[in-house]
């Protein structure tokens, strides 16, 4: 006859060396001086691996949606521009040079000149008038 | 009685790793084994006592009875199996609808033996237990939690432990008598 307690135990006594390896490496982690790495990993990251995986999940996510976003837009650069769109912007260029004119550059008017007059002159002007 | 053992909590609270060390095999059996039959799955039941470990160390200064450290213990690893329960949807855990009748609960005999050709049907039968009654059970059967320890570990009212513990007992012998009255 046995107890409920000790059924319990011996079934499940195969998993004592997997509970002696948690709580070893539990022990050493938790009590190891200076590792900061261990500490970090313990305390920030092992608690919520889960969100810190799902976040790393959709960094990874993005970094493909832009890797293959960007190798888009350089094929659609080496694309452009095609011959037949450089030949009609030729044109539209000479079209719109017609409409204008030479396009020659405007003769610049030259700057007045103006003499500075002494202050003292103006002040006896003033006086005398 | 778990609680009444000579356990160096006060020097896992200053910090010494052998005292841990003592701490977690004295209770990492008895605590896998609650935590496997409520979760069924290996690995989700050795994550759980890890995360159960690594609180005590970050909680202990929260511990203010060095005697209740098996309760506490068995408390955050509780907490731990209820959010895994509501991680899967699942409620059982938290709800369920036993009537309390303390005046019933009176005249149990409180012995559990079972024969060696009986450990695989009571195996059995304490897995077709409701989640609630099973806890309770196997937290009396494991570590022999008097009935406010279980209400603290279970954070519910003694009343309730009481008669969840009723029940699942009643149901139990019920269940091994019809056992063994099909074998015969």
């Amino acid at each position: 006859m046995k107890t409920p307690r000790e059924i319990l135990l011996e079934r499940h006594q195969a998993a004592a060396p997997k509970l002696d390896a948690i709580r070893h490496e539990i022990v050493n982690s938790k009590f190891r001086r200076g590792n900061f790495a261990v500490t970090i990993w313990n305390e920030l990251i092992f608690p919520s691996r889960r969100i810190w995986a799902g976040l790393a999940a959709i960094w990874v996510v993005i970094f493909i949606f832009n890797f293959s976003q960007r190798d888009q837009s350089e094929l659609m650069a080496k694309k452009f521009p095609s011959p037949e769109m450089i030949s009609s912007f030729q044109q539209q260029e000479k079209l719109l040079a017609e409409l204008i004119g030479p396009n020659e550059p405007r003769v610049a008017e030259p700057p007045k000149t103006i003499l500075p007059q002494p202050r003292s002159e103006r002040r006896f002007e003033i006086l005398t008038a | 009685m778990a609680e009444s053992e000579q356990l160096p909590v006060q020097s896992a609270r200053d910090g010494n790793p052998a005292a841990w060390n003592a701490l977690f095999r004295r209770y990492q059996l008895p605590l896998y084994a609650y935590v496997f039959e409520l979760v069924h799955n290996e690995q989700q039941a050795l994550d759980l006592v890890q995360e159960t470990f690594i609180a005590a160390v970050k909680h202990i200064g929260g511990l203010r009875d060095d005697e209740k450290f098996g309760s506490w213990l068995f408390g955050i690893a509780h907490q731990k199996i209820i959010q895994f329960w509501r991680k899967r949807g699942g409620k059982e855990l938290l709800l369920d609808e036993i009537p309390e009748s303390p005046d019933e609960l009176e005249n149990q005999p409180d012995e559990f033996l079972i024969r060696r050709e009986q450990e695989t049907e009571f195996m059995e039968l304490l897995n077709q237990l409701p989640l609630p009654q099973r806890s309770v059970l196997l937290l009396h059967f494991v570590e022999d939690f008097s009935l406010a320890e279980i209400a603290r570990i279970t954070e519910t009212q003694t009343g309730t432990v009481k008669s969840r513990l009723h029940y699942a007992k009643k149901s139990l012998r019920t269940l091994l008598e019809k056992k063994n009255e099909n074998a015969a």
